[in-house]
């Protein structure tokens, strides 16, 4: 790691105010920051470090209509353990909680820093590829290199697929993040924390230079509401997901009355798919209709050299989130 | 909480304070905006900032309150072992990935190598150390043979001493969870397991004295 000021502030207004300096990076648990600082991929000058205001910024709380706020800095752990989130409408997020890494990220790894995670790929996180998404080089190395882990959903000149457990659920759910910049808090849907055009060297997320997420926020959830995560890959702990999918659907009477789909692991972005979605609409849970709405999830899909698997993997996946999001 | 140079408008709100943070000199030089926001009370305080040099800091391991030279870039996993010479926790991987480095901070098991020492700093933490030879987790390595290169022993002891004091009894199930963030590339999770269970049996606390 190359030498840092490491910043302590008081208040969120202190933070917010360091983290507008220029070369400056916020942290929380910073698992993944000190990863990439070691490889040397970032050397900010600064580092404002967002550990001490876990008072404010950590925790789950539930208001009257039922809206569950969780700061950004709640740890993976608290999000899986945390009584006010046993119900079957938020199924999907614990389970992506509780799944997700080694117990010693999870005690640490923080929701925002979940989200806000930079890609997996190999070659972008290794200093030495001269790689499109990186600005290290000209073409996109995955594209013709070892992409066994990379997208077939939704790419265009880079294939880096988005590695957060917790957005595909808070995306099915609906969820909405708030951020501050200097002294504006602002809230929006999550799902303008990604950007609409993630070609190579266009950032993970659309946050501006100096913004923070502070919290994540679930709105309240119709009666009947369930859903589920599910996830394949290589390794039973440790490991990345090769394909996600977070469902939610509302129940009634055994009818399926609303529905949502949301792959993780096999684009640039976490990819909602709604007409996937739609498909469920009026119909009754069955394997056969969900076989369909698997394909449909993956319809347009454009496989890799090596990734072809994903297809296959990743419809079972989409069919084992409905299952266990139906099953009674 | 009465030492002169912490802030008299109320407590810590970080759980760092100066006085746990850095000693002698260092304070002076370093954490100036820190004393002047004591003195004068109400001025607006200003955010603390460290580095990028090398100061000193207070860690709080194994029950001791230790002193130790770090720059802002130096990981808990290296403070404990260049700085203390607690070389119990190990740099395998280095990447969060094998478990190798796992140490207790206030009782949870964290990858030290993804932890910046500064973060420790006002935490209670707990090192492989603290397990004397007489410990019955210690023993029950020992007398299973939980081990073969032993390298990754002292993540697994440590993973092995969260799982035993959060779940008294666990299920082979909650051990396997409890310790699937550490490899062993020999393959002892057996062993290990069966080491666990024997602790658990002997009805004595692990962890809890007889090391350093």
């Amino acid at each position: 790691m190359k030498p840092f000021t490491y910043v302590v502030p008081h208040s969120l207004a202190e933070a917010a105010e360091a983290a507008a300096q220029p070369d400056t990076i916020v942290k929380g648990a910073g698992i993944d920051l000190v990863d990439r600082m070691k490889e040397r991929l970032v050397t900010p000058a600064q580092i404002v470090n967002l550990l001490p205001l876990a008072k404010d910024l950590a925790g789950v709380s539930v208001a009257g209509n039922g809206e569950v706020t969780i700061g950004a800095a709640t740890t993976l752990t608290q999000l899986e353990q945390n009584a006010a989130l046993a119900n079957p409408a938020l199924a999907g997020l614990r389970t992506a909680a509780a799944v997700t890494a080694t117990p010693q990220v999870r005690t640490r790894g923080t929701v925002a820093g979940n989200i806000l995670q930079f890609t997996r790929c190999w070659y972008v996180r290794s200093e030495a590829h001269k790689c499109l998404h990186g600005g290290r080089g000209p073409t996109c190395l995955a594209m013709t290199g070892d992409n066994r882990y990379h997208a077939v959903l939704g790419w265009q000149d880079c294939v880096r697929v988005h590695p957060s457990n917790l957005a595909p659920p808070l995306l099915a759910l609906g969820a909405e993040f708030t951020t501050v910049l200097g002294d504006k808090q602002q809230r929006r849907p999550l799902a303008e924390l990604f950007p609409k055009d993630p070609r190579a060297g266009v950032p993970e997320h659309t946050l501006q230079p100096g913004e923070i997420v502070i919290a994540v926020h679930v709105p309240p959830q119709p009666q009947g509401t369930r859903s589920s995560y599910a996830e394949s890959r290589e390794r039973e702990s440790s490991d990345w997901a090769t394909t996600a999918c977070a469902a939610r659907v509302v129940l009634d009477g055994g009818v399926i009355t609303a529905a949502d789909l949301v792959l993780g692991a096999v684009s640039p972005i976490p990819r909602p798919r709604p007409d996937a979605a739609k498909a469920l609409l009026g119909k009754q849970p069955d394997d056969g209709l969900f076989r369909k709405v698997a394909d449909l999830a993956y319809q347009g899909a454009a496989p890799l050299s090596h990734n072809a698997y994903k297809l296959t993997v990743g419809k079972a996946t989409v069919r084992e989130a409905l299952h266990l999001a139906t099953q009674a | 909480m009465t030492a002169p140079h912490d802030p008299p408008d109320g407590p810590r709100r970080s759980g760092f304070s100066r006085r746990s943070f850095l000693k002698g000199s260092a304070a002076a030089s370093v954490a100036g905006a820190g004393l002047v926001a004591a003195t004068e009370p109400l001025a607006p305080r200003k955010p603390e900032t460290y580095g990028p040099g090398e100061h000193e800091i207070k860690l709080r391991v194994n029950g001791q309150d230790r002193l130790v030279k770090v720059e802002t870039r130096t990981t808990l996993l290296d403070a404990l072992r260049d700085g203390l010479d607690l070389t119990g926790a190990k740099k395998i991987c280095d990447r969060g990935s094998c478990g190798g480095c796992t140490v207790l901070v206030e009782g949870e098991t964290v990858n030290s190598c993804l932890m910046l020492a500064m973060d420790a700093v006002g935490h209670d933490l707990q090192t492989v150390e603290s397990l004397g030879e007489n410990d019955p987790l210690i023993e029950s390595f020992v007398h299973c043979d939980a081990l073969q290169c032993g390298f990754c022993t002292p993540g697994m002891v440590m993973s092995s001493l969260a799982c035993l004091n959060h779940r008294g009894q666990p299920t082979k199930t909650q051990m396997a969870h409890d310790l699937s963030g550490n490899l062993c590339r020999c393959g002892t999770y057996g062993r290990v397991m069966e080491a666990i269970e024997r602790t658990a049996k002997s009805g004595k606390p692990a962890g809890k004295a007889g090391g350093r």
